[in-house]
Formats: C-alpha cells, structure tokens, sequence
C-alpha cells in the first residue's frame, strides 16, 4: 500500500518518492491542499474499490495514517 | 418563469412545477444507483413535510433547524418547512457538537433535521437543546422520523398565504472575526436575490453542486436559481469525489470557491505538462466531463490570473461579490465580460454608495437585521435601510465594483495612515513559494507573515526562503506609497488556523519567526 501511494502522491504534488516517508505530513510536509489530498483519497477510492468516508479523512494527518486506513478498508 | 408572480419561495416551488414540472430538478447517487427527481415531485413532497410540520407546531410558526449534506431530502426539509411560514435555520455540518446546540438554542429550535450520523448523540443534544420536541432524520431511521416516510405518509397540504416579509431563514455567520451572527432572511430578500440578475442559464443547464449548502451563495446560486431557470441540479456526493463526479454527471456550468478552481487548474496544467501533445483546452474539457459553458465563482478573491488561465482554456470565469447579510449577492457578472480584477457589475434593484472608502449596499435583498441582537443590527443597518458591508472598494463608471479590504481589518498605524491588510495579501497570490500570507500591524510597523509553499521550497533552508521572500517583498514594496510598505517578516513552519469555510482567522497569536 505505501508503495501505491506514493506513486499517487507523486502525480498529486512535485516531490519525489525517495522524500516520502510514513512520518511525512501531507499539508506541512508534501505540499498538499485540503482540497488537492481530498481528490487523490477520491482517485484511491476508484482504484481500490472501497468508500472513503469524509469524517474519517480529518483524522489522516501523516502518509502513515493514510497506510493503515487503506489497509484497514481493504482487508 | 415570469420574475413577477414570484414573491416567496413558496411561489417559486409551486412555479418551478407549473413551468418545468416533470423535468428532473436534482440527481443524486443513492448507492450504486442514481435517483431523479422532478419539480413536481418536489413540489409534492414540500406539501407533505408542510403538513408534518403543522401537525407537529399546534397552530404556532417554528423554527426548525437543518444540519447536513446537500441532498434530496435537505431541500425538503428546508422548502417544506417555509411553506407554512416556518423559519429554516442551516447548520454547518462541521461543527463541533457544543457550537451545534448553542446555535440551535440561541436560534429557538423546536425541530431537528439531523444527518444519520448524530442520530446515537441525538438523547444528549435533547438534554443540552430541551426545546427540540421533534427529530426527524435526512436519512433512514427506525427509531425517530424521517423525511422519506413523512412524505409517503403525510397527504400534502398547499403553502400557506405566506407574506413575502416572513422571516424564511436564520443563517449563522462562520466570520473571520468574532462571535457567529444570526442572519434574518425574509422570503423576499431571498427571491429579490434570485431575481437580481439575469444570467446565461435555460432549462438544458446542469450544475453540479459542490459548496456547502448551509452558505446563503450555494443555496440561493445554485438551489434557487435552478428552480428558477428549470435547470437539473447534480449532488456532489462528497468533496473526495468532484473529480470522478464532473465525469459522471457533465455539467454545463459550476458555481465553485477560487481554491478548488485553482487545484483543479493545476491538475489540468500537470496533466498537460505529461502530454504536451494535447492542447490545454482539450484537457480541460475532459476534466469537467466534456460540456462546461462557465464557472461561476465567488466566496473569496479570485486572481485575474487564474480567471485569465481558465479563460485562456475556453472556460470563462465569472466572479461575484456580496455577504450573507445581502442574499448574498451585491454584484456578478457574465461570462461574456472580461475579468480585470472586478467582482462584477451591481445587481438589479441594488443601489451602492461609498461612504468613507466602506462600500453600502441598498437593496430589497438586504437582511432583515440579526436575530435577537438589536446592537450589532445597528451597527450594521442604517435607519434608513443602508447595509455598512465592511468592505472597502469603490465602484467605476461601468458599475464594476472593486474590492480593497475589509473595514475591520485595516491597519491604522501611528502616523494615522490606514492600509488594508488584504490589499496587500492580494500582492502575493500569484507567487508560487508562498501558500499563505496575513499581513497585520505588529508594533506600528507592517508585517507579512507567511506559510511558504513546502511543495515549492522543499530544497531550500529557512535562510534561502527568507532571502526570495524578502526579494518579492522588496518588489511588492517599490509599487507602493512608502506608508503601504512592508517592513517585517515572519515566516512560520505550520498553517494558519481556517474557519469552517477555509478562511484564514485574522485573530491568532503568531507562530511565525522573525526573519
């Protein structure tokens, strides 16, 4: 999954993958916007076959975050 | 629609199905289907929550307050609980749960239309709201009403005569400053704001809605002006999913905030950047699913810039201005006129004066005061029917207003000379290295505080970032009189805090180093 996803984050925002570690923050460290990192949840939604839900989104802070959110919809 | 038999929300309802009636009014996903719904239906269901409500109010006017997503039975609720001459309060779905019932008590809620989410907190907001006698879910319920079964249920019941002056809606100000207000909206101040301003739209238009419908611009921009015009409303089931919903649902025109243009701008651009092959346009067609005519778009300052980006792209922007206190609408323009950093031209039936550089609006959308706080109605509304809107701008000879800052936020420095912080900021849009920036007064003397673009300054050190920040400061500074000019900066390493609605608070102790 954090394999997939920062292939993801690369197309979202100019960083490279060897910078992106499960510690990096979306918004202070990656550059992201609320609404840039709300589209790329959207995008894995389609790619992933599961639902995002919204109130959960607002405790996603880190790429780790993220990773063990995913991992959880998935299995 | 003939604009003049229409008086309350209740003739546009009953209108809106005399003209458009089994044409789809609104499309929403309800799992892996689509629902439609057409003005008559809607018509119809309003009449059966109508008669709900009645039943439930024992022959007095209540206030009933909405908190949710934009969705089918939103407007139900809303619209249906209005036809009787009840007063509709909407809520910010992102409220924490105390703010939440210290409006719905401050606004005298007796009914609850609340999003299945609250539905386990619903036994203690009944013990901090003890004036709510009735809850009714937008969704299902087993154990409490909900609006679906009211309408399947309840035998429709025709609005009452309802006088144009009735109080139809409570709206609560998120405000950059201070304590959130209670806006008093008349059914006529929101129909004369319908009917304000003639526009492009006709009965083929689809809008997909994407901006929180508990915003008087979303409510009467996209709600009011698609029953006015007959045109289909698309939900935009969440924030997560515009880009795959633009695909799904082709819009022809979007009413949209400057910064969800501007990500997806740079979506396009990048998209571009990959395949330089294709024309930006094309990309940008296919982006918003092959059909959009125009954005319409307001809600904060939008950068000639990006307005002439999208233009560039066969996309014309059209920028608007106003306030909750005004329905919201003091002046839009077309997408036929050019955007040169106006907000539009004024509005029907709106007179504008400017008073000591504040702009005044006077128009039949004007509030009808604050709820139950006659001090700040003063503060805000002149005797004689003028709204102080706190912006100060001034207006040119083609009727275009132009924005400058907000009154409350100037700078008044020691010499007596008064610069406006967001002038200033408005200086910065257009560099990429800076995400955001607050400039204040900070011991007399102008500072910018900024949040750099981490995207952008990934490979710099703070030394660096201070050096280029200073350099675009030293340019903003040569085109401005000496008393306008910035002379400290502080450049901080986390986000400012937002309102709800994403705007910066202007109140916040400084995070930012001094550099």
């Amino acid at each position: 999954m954090f394999e997939q996803l920062k292939e993801l984050i690369c197309n979202y925002v100019d960083v490279n993958e060897e910078d992106i570690s499960l510690e990096s923050r979306f918004i202070e460290d990656l550059g992201f916007n609320s609404y840039d990192f709300m589209s790329m949840l959207g995008e894995l939604e389609e790619t992933l076959g599961v639902t995002v839900e919204e109130q959960d989104v607002l405790e996603i802070h880190t790429v780790g975050d993220a990773v063990s959110y995913l991992e959880k919809l998935t299995k | 629609m003939d604009k003049n038999s229409v008086k309350t929300l209740c003739d546009l309802i009953a209108k809106s199905a005399e003209c458009y009636g089994d044409k789809t009014y609104l499309k929403e996903k309800r799992g892996n289907d689509i629902i439609e719904k057409t003005f008559n239906q809607l018509y119809h269901d309003c009449m059966c929550m109508n008669s709900f409500i009645s039943s439930r109010a024992e022959g007095k006017t209540v206030h009933a307050a909405v908190l949710g997503a934009t969705c089918y039975t939103y407007l139900v609720s809303y619209f249906g609980t209005v036809f009787g001459g009840n007063t509709i309060v909407p809520l910010d779905a992102q409220l924490s749960p105390a703010d939440m019932c210290e409006l719905i008590n401050r606004a005298d809620v007796e009914i609850f239309f609340y999003h299945p989410r609250l539905e386990a907190a619903l036994p203690q907001i009944k013990e901090m709201c003890p004036k709510i006698h009735t809850f009714v879910s937008l969704g299902e319920s087993e154990s409490y009403f909900s609006v679906e079964k009211i309408t399947e249920e309840y035998a429709p019941a025709a609005p009452k005569e309802v006088s144009p002056e009735t109080m139809a809606a409570i709206l609560y100000t998120s405000g950059t400053t201070g304590k959130s207000k209670g806006v008093m909206l008349s059914h006529a101040n929101l129909i004369d704001n319908t009917m304000c301003c003639d526009n492009e739209s006709t009965p083929e238009d689809v809008t997909l809605t994407v901006l929180p419908i508990h915003h008087v611009y979303c409510f009467t921009c996209d709600i009011l002006l698609s029953l006015r015009y007959g045109s289909t409303i698309c939900v935009n089931d969440s924030i997560l999913r515009i880009a795959q919903n633009l695909k799904l649902f082709q819009p022809t025109i979007m009413l949209l905030v400057p910064m969800i243009a501007e990500t997806i701008y740079k979506q396009i651009k990048a998209a571009a950047a990959a395949k330089p092959e294709i024309p930006m346009a094309a990309i940008a067609k296919a982006v918003f699913g092959g059909r959009l005519k125009g954005i319409y778009s307001g809600g904060a300052y939008l950068s000639p810039d990006l307005a002439n980006a999208y233009r560039s792209m066969g996309i014309p922007m059209s920028q608007g201005y106003g306030m909750t206190e005004c329905s919201p609408r003091i002046s839009c323009s077309l997408f036929t006129e050019e955007n040169v950093g106006d907000v539009g031209k004024i509005v029907n039936g709106c007179e504008v004066k400017i008073v000591d550089g504040e702009i005044w609006a006077k128009s039949p959308s004007v509030m009808m005061g604050y709820y139950k706080d006659p001090v700040s109605t003063a503060e805000t509304l002149t005797e004689d029917g003028w709204l102080r809107t706190g912006d100060l701008g001034y207006v040119d000879e083609q009727n275009r207003v132009f924005i400058t800052g907000r009154k409350k936020n100037l700078i008044i420095l020691s010499n007596g000379e008064n610069v406006s912080p967001e002038e200033l900021e408005n200086k910065f849009m257009d560099i990429d290295m800076v995400a955001e920036v607050l400039v204040y007064s900070e011991d007399s003397v102008i500072t910018a505080e900024i949040f750099p673009n981490p995207e952008v300054c990934k490979d710099m050190d703070k030394a660096e970032i201070a050096r280029l920040l200073n350099e675009h400061i030293k340019k903003i500074n040569s085109s401005q009189p000496s008393a306008k000019t910035i002379r400290r900066l502080r450049v901080r390493d986390v986000e400012f805090d937002k309102t709800t609605s994403k705007k910066i608070k202007r109140q916040q102790t400084s995070k930012g180093e001094l550099v």
